[in-house]
């Protein structure tokens, strides 16, 4: 039967059984620490980007990582689509021209309004009847349905 | 006598601060009280002479409880110059909620204990590994050579877990007081105990069992 270890029993040593440092060690230490130093210049530039030594590489890295995507997000925010006109817009700058000028303009500069012009221009606004009409939507749709399928001139 | 003065050295033994050279004649300065090496690292013009004498006074006790986490020397000799680095940079901002050594303790503690985990993380090595390279270096160290039991009281010691084994040095070669190493570790003085007790009893195991008849 072995006897039982007992640790309080054991002689305790300062510490573990190791070979002492190489003579001198503890002279040049402080000097061999000192050198390695961070400059005086380098502590000043602590208080601009420096601190960022100061953080794990971990951290470092993620600041970056999202410094990028930061970056590309601004610059699609930035950039972005480019704003439809809204048919509000376009109908009110049409509001502010007389309507004879526009019957006129119709009528002699040569462009046809077509039926798949009327059917585009009902679709997108169902209401822009009311600004150009006095029919009813209703009316407006039984004259077109009635109109021929191919293309012809109405004004 | 004032031929073994280097320049500036006659001015900085008056001063009571150990100069980074000095005559082997002449007798070393009293060393600085904490409170004194701190009053002196807030002034630019003392600061390196005041940092001198802290690692002057605590690099002993640094290096030995780095020493006694990894083992080799020369590991121990790029922590312990890591934790003063550590040191320098922060004790600016060191708040003395805590005794200065109680702090550097702390520091160098984190540094081992980053050491060996990185070492663990960087070659895959599970726990027992990274224990039993550590015992082959002990066991190449004349200084254990023909002490068996001793031997085998650093193999029990060295497979214990990181933390637990810092635990189990503090108390053990160190005899810190509980209510010190809960600072040094973070962890309350309790869980130190129950730790400590757990350790001794999985190292008196281990001896045991491995002990020769």
């Amino acid at each position: 039967m072995k006897p039982s270890f007992k640790l309080d029993a054991h002689p305790r040593r300062p510490h573990p059984p190791l070979s002492g440092p190489p003579a001198g060690y503890f002279d040049h230490l402080p000097m061999r620490v000192m050198a390695r130093l961070p400059r005086a210049d380098a502590r000043e530039a602590a208080s601009g980007w420096g601190w960022l030594a100061f953080l794990s590489p971990a951290l470092r890295t993620g600041l970056a990582s999202v410094a990028v995507l930061g970056g590309f997000a601004a610059s699609f925010y930035l950039g972005g689509t480019p704003r439809l006109v809204p048919s509000a817009a376009g109908t009110a700058s049409l509001d502010a021209v007389p309507r004879t000028e526009l019957v006129g303009y119709l009528l002699t500069s040569g462009a046809r309004v077509e039926s798949a012009d009327l059917a585009v221009l009902t679709a997108a606004n169902p209401g822009v009847a009311k600004g150009f009409w006095h029919a009813s939507e209703d009316e407006l749709t039984d004259a077109l349905d009635a109109q021929p399928s191919e293309d012809a001139t109405y004004l | 006598m004032d031929r073994l003065f280097a320049p500036g050295i006659k001015r900085d033994l008056c001063r009571g601060v150990q100069p980074d050279t000095c005559s082997p004649l002449l007798p070393r300065p009293p060393r600085l009280e904490d409170h004194e090496i701190l009053l002196k690292f807030q002034d630019p013009a003392s600061r390196n002479l005041a940092f001198n004498q802290l690692v002057r006074k605590y690099q002993g006790k640094v290096y030995w409880h780095v020493r006694k986490m990894v083992v080799d020397h020369d590991d121990a000799d790029d922590l312990t110059q890591d934790v003063f680095i550590k040191v320098w940079k922060h004790l600016e901002n060191f708040r003395q909620d805590a005794a200065l050594f109680t702090w550097i303790y702390r520091i160098a503690t984190n540094e081992c204990l980053n050491f060996l985990g990185s070492k663990r993380r960087k070659f895959l090595l599970p726990l027992t590994d990274v224990g039993a390279e550590l015992a082959a270096k002990i066991e190449a160290d004349p200084a254990v050579a023909g002490d068996e039991i001793e031997l085998k009281l650093q193999q029990a010691i060295l497979r214990l877990p990181d933390k637990q084994r810092l635990v189990f040095n503090l108390r053990y070669y160190d005899e810190m007081p509980y209510e010190q190493m809960a600072e040094v570790t973070g962890t309350s003085v309790g869980a130190l105990k129950a730790s400590y007790h757990h350790a001794v009893k999985k190292v008196e195991d281990y001896v045991t069992r491995n002990s020769a008849e």
